[in-house]
């Protein structure tokens, strides 16, 4: 049989994408998770959304009563018995009551005949074993387990459903006598892991195998929504961005000349500088412009409350509050500590999802760190990204520096890569003050102007001064007047040498004249040519002839 | 119901003796529902006489029996009646479980 294999799509987000179409049908997939990874409910989801989709499926838990299942998916807006009463879903409880006597030997045949049973009668397409290693320590001997794991592994083969098995692993991190065998049984095989890092909960997945398929082969994030699970995946990053748009305004017509018309649409605006240094003015200036034209925009911030925002930049001369008024902006502000990064890449993509902007704000992509750790904030950031380039949104990250260190600090390479735009803002010193200029080092997609500039941020925002270029840099504020000043004065003491050099130039071809005229004059007297020759001298003349 | 008193039910039978519904659920031929059964009916000719009543279900053939009766592994013997209900897995070869689970404690008759 070399046809490709078939996949029973999970169509849990995210997920089908790292297993490029779903789990195998026909075979089976292992899942091993320790206890709070949302093993049970990944299983339970790729049931639950297989019933939906017409597929229904069958579920055997030995660990939990089937009335926790039903209560704790019905939080998730689930609803199991609904599709149990319409044959869609069928559980199972095959936990053996706790008063339950043993004599002898027994074998999981009654649990296989139920499912052999159900799944004909229902035409299912999906099985879950959930927390199998619960009953078979019920099994004295590995001997007896194998054998059971044999006739289990046999049936779902032969009956042609795709199954999952979840297992936990042994607690004491020995291997447990199957684990090998729950390995080889699984055709794909994933790994689900929550962790604590730096008191921020983070869950992680893995595929660990996948017999006949690709598949992502790096850990992912995922998270438990308020409607199910939920996984991240990086790889597909760049293979769906839309392309670049077309130029949009800055918010400032002058940074729009600077920048050949704009930023583009769809493009990544990387806005880096020291605190105060003037990003959030600038990112403001752009929102408000963006909200004008009737564009939407979200504003993702974590350095200061909305409130805060609006107010600090309405002295600006920015007024936000009538877009948000109006619906076309909106804010997402947290604290980065308050959740784990997956939870602020969730509810950031949600509502993008819900909101649909024309155009995304970071206030500040530094501030990520505080999620938990560099890595983190790296990784949350490179999924925001992506979703936003996959959906042709604007997105503009603003970067607090700290003064020693590049522009680019936060983002690594694999960002850096992605910024189409990026401007520094900075201050300068000299002659006793501060002034602020900025720079476009990058501008992807369009000329731009690569010189530094001096702007102000005044009552009326963002004011770009003009260009004065001094001896290899540009000057500003009192440098820039002083500057000025001496090119004036400058000016004029060449104006009035000129003058002078003028004057002496008349006087000059005043004498000039005078002497032709006496030359003139002279000649007439003596009857001479005028014409200009050699004059004999008067006493050797007498001499010659 | 106390151990002491079941000698004395034993030697009359039809007097206090209660009458045993049995469900065995087995899965078709192998070896330990066939051992099982072999068990069972042994049982209950030679200690239960005419008092019990023995259903045998064929998981394979009545997986809703088996739905029903929460039933996973079998051999599985189910006491439905005296109350309260008692489930005993597994081929039944410790016979002295199966009788103290029944109500029935061999060799208590040998003590008097």
């Amino acid at each position: 049989m070399l046809k490709n294999l078939e996949k029973a799509p999970t169509h849990i987000p995210g997920l089908d994408d790292i297993l490029q179409g779903g789990l195998p049908r026909g075979r089976t997939t292992v899942i091993n998770g320790g206890s709070g990874s949302g093993k049970t409910l990944l299983a339970l989801e790729f049931l639950y959304r297989g019933a939906l989709a017409g597929e229904p499926g069958i579920f055997i838990g030995f660990e939990e009563p089937l009335e926790h299942l039903r209560q704790n998916t019905a939080t998730l807006g689930w609803d199991l018995p609904t599709l149990e009463r319409e044959n869609r879903l069928f559980l199972l409880d095959g936990r053996i009551k706790p008063e339950t006597l043993m004599s002898g030997d027994f074998s999981l045949k009654g649990l296989l005949a139920i499912a052999a049973g159900k799944s004909k009668e229902m035409g299912a397409k999906r099985i879950v074993i959930d927390a199998l290693e619960v009953i078979l320590r019920l099994f004295d001997t590995p001997q007896q387990v194998r054998k059971e794991l044999h006739a289990i592994n046999d049936w779902l083969q032969a009956a042609g459903l795709a199954a999952i098995l979840t297992v936990r692993p042994s607690s004491h991190g020995s291997a447990s006598p199957y684990e090998d065998f729950f390995e080889s049984m699984g055709d794909c095989i994933l790994a689900l892991d929550a962790r604590v890092t730096e008191q921020i909960s983070t869950r992680r997945l893995r595929v660990i195998k996948y017999r006949g398929s690709g598949f992502g082969r790096n850990e992912y994030p995922y998270v438990i929504t308020p409607t199910g699970l939920r996984a991240a995946p990086i790889s597909s990053v760049g293979l769906r961005h839309k392309p670049l748009g077309e130029k949009v305004s800055t918010g400032n017509a002058r940074l729009d000349e600077l920048l050949d018309g704009g930023y583009r649409r769809g493009a990544c605006i990387l806005l880096a500088g020291l605190p105060g240094a003037g990003k959030t003015t600038l990112a403001a200036t752009f929102v408000a412009a963006a909200c004008q034209r009737g564009e939407r925009a979200l504003y993702i911030g974590f350095e200061e409350s909305e409130a805060a925002l609006i107010h600090n930049v309405s002295s600006a001369g920015i007024s936000l509050r009538s877009h948000l008024e109006t619906g076309r902006l909106a804010f997402l502000t947290s604290f980065p500590e308050s959740q784990g990064a997956e939870e602020h890449y969730f509810s950031a993509l949600e509502r993008v999802e819900a909101f649909r902007p024309d155009h995304v704000v970071i206030d500040a992509i530094s501030a990520c760190y505080r999620m938990g750790g560099q890595q983190i904030a790296f990784e949350y950031l490179m999924r925001l990204l992506n979703a936003c380039k996959e959906r042709g949104i604007t997105i503009m990250l603003l970067n607090q520096l700290t003064g020693t260190t590049s522009y680019m600090e936060i983002s690594g390479n694999e960002i850096s890569s992605m910024v189409d735009t990026a401007i520094l803002l900075n201050y300068q010193f000299s002659l006793g003050e501060t002034n602020r200029v900025f720079q476009i080092l990058k501008s992807r997609g369009g000329k731009h102007s690569n010189q530094k500039r001096e702007f102000r941020l005044t009552d009326n925002g963002f004011e770009v001064t003009d260009v004065y270029l001094g001896e290899g840099d540009v000057l500003t504020g009192v440098a820039r007047q002083r500057q000025e000043e001496k090119d004036r004065i400058e000016a004029l003491r060449l104006s009035f040498e000129i003058k002078m050099k003028e004057l002496e130039l008349e006087r000059l071809r005043l004498i000039q004249a005078q002497a032709a005229q006496g030359i003139a004059h002279r000649a007439l007297m003596t009857g001479a040519d005028v014409s200009p020759r050699p004059r004999p001298a008067p006493e050797d003349s007498g001499k010659e002839e | 119901m106390t151990t002491k008193t079941l000698p004395s039910a034993m030697n009359d039978p039809r007097e206090n003796m209660p009458f045993y519904r049995l469900r065995l659920f087995v899965a078709g031929d192998e070896p330990n529902s066939l051992k099982a059964k072999a068990v069972l009916s042994r049982l209950c000719n030679e200690r239960l006489k005419e008092r019990c009543e023995i259903r045998i279900v064929d998981v394979f053939e009545d997986y809703q029996a088996a739905i029903d009766y929460g039933i996973s592994v079998v051999p599985a013997l189910i006491v439905e009646s005296p109350l309260p209900m008692r489930t005993i897995v597994g081929s039944l070869n410790a016979t002295d479980k199966v009788l103290a689970a029944l109500g029935l404690v061999e060799k208590e008759g040998d003590y008097e």
